[in-house]
């Protein structure tokens, strides 16, 4: 019987797409299979590293699992597949939606925010109706990140949507991107900020300090291969902003990277929930070989034969840790394997480094999981990566991005 | 099922995440449409199984399913909807329908109707649908949207009853064939090309006397005629599922009736058709795993654009025609996934819907229209017949069903370009 595949991806995040977009570059035949479409719809546009120095030396972060030349391979990677992301040796801020200032690592180009040193102004662009924005308090949050900037408002109307605002309603972030990435968008764009531009002149003022900010807008993972050409310079410098859930980067982001995986041959199951495995024992060894996985499909299950198999479930959030009422049982999904589990689970202060995130997998150097108890590897070909694996805190270590690209990266140099 | 399903396929599961509606290509482009968690699980916990006073949004879902396939909780979204229509086509007294749209709904959900007038005589048929006037009038009588491509009719699909011998004692192996309204009366020449197909790979197709699936029934409020199918379908169906026979379909909405609702119809077969349907090159994979596909290939020297139709897509199995025609020496097939079509069935042909479904299907015109200007393919193909419509009217470029390119490869069929 002939093998499917050379790896089945399991869970549609960031770890797992980076996993199975490199695997097809390599030329393997790779399958992702996701429940949903994954977690990506809550992607900033921002990857967070880190202290990568400092998380480097903690016992057991996933960082030791890696080379320091395998994490500057995944910020390679990201920018091969993104021209538009830069990264820089200095620290780098961008506006989230609520303009206040937050550090990024690699992060599009047209979020990076100019130096605070150079006293200019910002315009904040408002596009009617949008929702959860709110200027006033913008504002107010950009002048005092940026003292001694001038910060003002200018209201935008877009024909499209006049539909929308006639009735009421407010407009999501992710529809607004929709328009700005339209012919249609970019013109009223132009014609705006060009009008901008006017009226500073006519008033005596100069523009050349100017920089727009445009909540909503998004500007890069543009597909020429699907796309007419989209207008990408305007004649002011123009800044995005971060958004709130679903997040328009987050939103073309993965729609960009699906498309990438499936232009390089790479397969898609969406849809399909991962029930089950079969694998069995290599001889005179405890260790396994996993055979296949077994997916629910509409009206019948699904039995996927791979060489290799990349875990990429995404923890508590991404529904691949299961825990039951009371905290009485916690399980990870697919391949029933061992958790990290801290005895303490929480702390009594909201914002402290929380134990429970530090729940997952434990694995060896090659990622593959581990069995606590007698230290061995229990599945040789499966590769956990991304949340899944244990003992770190995206959120207090700020790494998510960091650790996710790393391991999916790293899994699939060894498909 | 298990609890989890359970609970994922009730509202208590939405995590109210907003990634359904984000996906919605309703949503998009109508904004009165409050979008899939709105009218699934928000609403759902003031209908509880019921309905609301005077709740009139429910008809402009699509039902594509892309809000089901993305959740990443699981939750039947789609499915909550169409109970919810289910359930206010049962109380009448409620019915705010008008009596143009009520009849709108009784003749466009009888897609099998409609295809058995039509073939009667289908160049008649086909000269009346495209003159103006005609046009002009269904719009005003029926709300059909004068602007829309309606389907042309042709032969239709010859019956071919299993003839004298038990079922499942037959020597050569076989396979029912479920064809679909638009295959059967639309399109009968895809059916043709297909059972030829699987002639050459060594399976005789029968072809019972099928009534429509019941998608566009139910897709059209006509929810008890769909029931009253779907029993009748199974009933057909029994002596081969129970001989652990094959059913085949070529059109991937019907695929996904046989999979999804047929199971859940209160009648034994109901428990045997879903793991025994399967999307025809969902098929054919299956065989080439085993070794047991031929791959007697003739060079095919041709690039295609292939659009994933939605229910295929909310299917769950990848795409299978791709992995099939790959396989041909000579086949390039760019995977555009660009989106809905926007048709949705009978939807986009709705005189109040039909430009929202162009505007739904913009981003899919537009990918295929740059992706043709590149030089990447000449036409299309897809496996659905209202995509099919949907995508020649939108961009007129050619589409066919991925299995002529299969019959190509088998010198079945002669190249037609």
């Amino acid at each position: 019987m002939n093998e499917m595949w050379d790896a089945v991806v399991v869970g549609g995040g960031l770890a797992g797409w980076i996993a199975g977009i490199r695997a097809a570059q390599r030329d393997k035949k790779v399958l992702l299979v996701t429940e949903g479409v994954g977690t990506l719809f809550y992607f900033s546009g921002i990857f967070d590293y880190g202290d990568v120095v400092r998380l480097r030396h903690l016992p057991k972060h996933p960082y030791t699992l890696f080379k320091a030349q395998e994490i500057t391979q995944g910020q390679r990677f990201v920018q091969e597949i993104c021209p538009e992301y830069v990264m820089k040796d200095t620290p780098q801020f961008a506006f989230t939606v609520l303009g206040t200032v937050r550090q990024g690592d690699l992060m599009p180009r047209s979020m990076v925010l100019p130096d605070q040193q150079e006293q200019g102004e910002f315009v904040i662009l408002v596009p009617e109706g949008l929702k959860d924005f709110f200027p006033k308090i913008v504002a107010a949050n950009m002048a005092r990140e940026f003292p001694g900037w001038q910060v003002n408002e200018k209201r935008m109307k877009v024909g499209t949507l006049s539909e929308w605002t006639q009735l009421g309603k407010s407009v999501t972030s992710i529809d607004y991107a929709s328009i700005w990435r339209s012919e249609e968008g970019q013109r009223a764009l132009t014609l705006e900020i060009d009008q901008l531009k006017r009226e500073y002149r006519e008033a005596g003022r100069s523009s050349n300090k100017l920089v727009v900010v445009l909540p909503s807008l998004v500007r890069e993972y543009f597909d020429s291969s699907r796309s007419k050409p989209y207008k990408n310079e305007f004649s002011l410098p123009i800044l995005e902003m971060s958004s709130f859930v679903p997040s328009p980067h987050g939103r073309y982001f993965a729609e960009y990277l699906k498309h990438m995986f499936t232009d390089l041959g790479g397969e898609l199951m969406m849809g399909a929930r991962a029930a089950a495995i079969n694998g069995k024992a290599r001889s005179g060894s405890q260790t396994k070989v996993c055979q296949e996985l077994v997916v629910n499909s509409m009206g019948k299950p699904l039995h996927l034969k791979s060489k290799k198999f990349i875990l990429a479930t995404g923890g508590f959030l991404g529904g691949g840790i299961k825990v039951g009422m009371a905290r009485k049982s916690i399980r990870e999904e697919v391949f029933d394997l061992p958790l990290f589990v801290p005895e303490k689970w929480s702390e009594p202060q909201f914002f402290a480094p929380q134990p429970f995130a530090q729940i997952g997998v434990e694995t060896d150097a090659l990622m593959r999981p581990l069995d606590p108890v007698c230290g061995q590897v229990i599945w040789d070909n499966v590769h956990v990566v991304g949340r899944m694996l244990a003992h770190w805190d995206p959120w207090t270590q700020r790494c998510g991005g960091g650790v996710s690209v790393t391991s999916g990266y790293a899994a699939a140099e060894l498909i | 099922m298990d609890s989890r399903d359970e609970l994922a396929a009730r509202l208590d599961a939405c995590q109210k995440c907003n990634v359904c509606t984000a996906q919605c290509p309703v949503a998009k482009v109508n904004p009165h449409f409050i979008g899939p968690k709105g009218l699934g699980p928000d609403r759902e916990r003031f209908r509880m199984g019921q309905i609301i006073q005077g709740e009139t949004a429910l008809d402009d879902c699509s039902n594509c399913k892309t809000c089901e396939m993305t959740c990443p909780s699981g939750v039947k979204i789609t499915r909550m909807i169409l109970e919810a229509r289910r359930a206010a086509s049962k109380a009448s007294h409620q019915n705010t329908l008008s009596l143009k749209l009520r009849l709108r709904g009784y003749v466009l959900g009888r897609a099998e109707y409609l295809g058995k007038l039509g073939v009667i005589c289908p160049t008649m048929m086909n000269h009346v649908l495209k003159i103006k006037f005609m046009r002009l009038v269904l719009d005003k009588a029926l709300a059909i949207n004068e602007s829309a491509s309606l389907p042309l009719y042709g032969k239709s699909l010859e019956v071919q009853v299993d003839k004298g011998s038990r079922i499942g004692t037959s020597a050569c192996k076989q396979v029912v064939y479920f064809p679909g309204c638009f295959t059967r009366y639309n399109e009968a020449d895809t059916g043709r090309i297909m059972i030829k197909v699987l002639e050459h790979i060594g399976y005789k197709t029968i072809v019972p006397n099928f009534h429509c699936c019941g998608l566009p029934l139910e897709a059209n409020g006509q929810f008890e005629k769909a029931h009253k199918n779907g029993l009748y379908n199974l009933e057909l169906m029994r002596p081969y599922l129970e001989a652990g026979t094959p059913i085949i379909t070529s059109c991937t909405s019907c695929g996904l009736m046989l999979k999804e609702d047929y199971p859940r119809l209160q009648t034994t077969s109901a428990l045997l058709v879903g793991a025994q349907s399967y999307d025809l090159f969902e098929f054919l994979w299956q065989l080439y795993e085993r070794g047991e596909l031929p791959l007697d290939f003739q060079e095919v020297k041709a690039s295609y654009g292939y659009h994933p139709p939605c229910h295929l897509k909310a299917q769950g199995i990848g795409i299978p025609a791709l992995r099939i025609l790959r396989l041909i020496p000579g086949v390039k097939i760019r995977n555009l996934d660009a989106g809905c079509c926007g048709l949705a069935g009978s939807y986009g042909f709705k005189a109040e819907k039909y430009d929202k479904a162009m505007k739904i299907g913009r981003t899919l015109f537009e990918a295929i229209t740059v992706g043709a200007g590149r030089g990447d393919y000449q036409g299309m193909t897809t496996e659905c017949g209202a995509c099919k419509v949907q995508i020649q009217h939108g961009t007129g470029l050619s589409t066919e069903h991925p299995v002529r390119i299969l019959a190509k490869a088998y010198r079945l069929m002669m190249d037609e370009r």
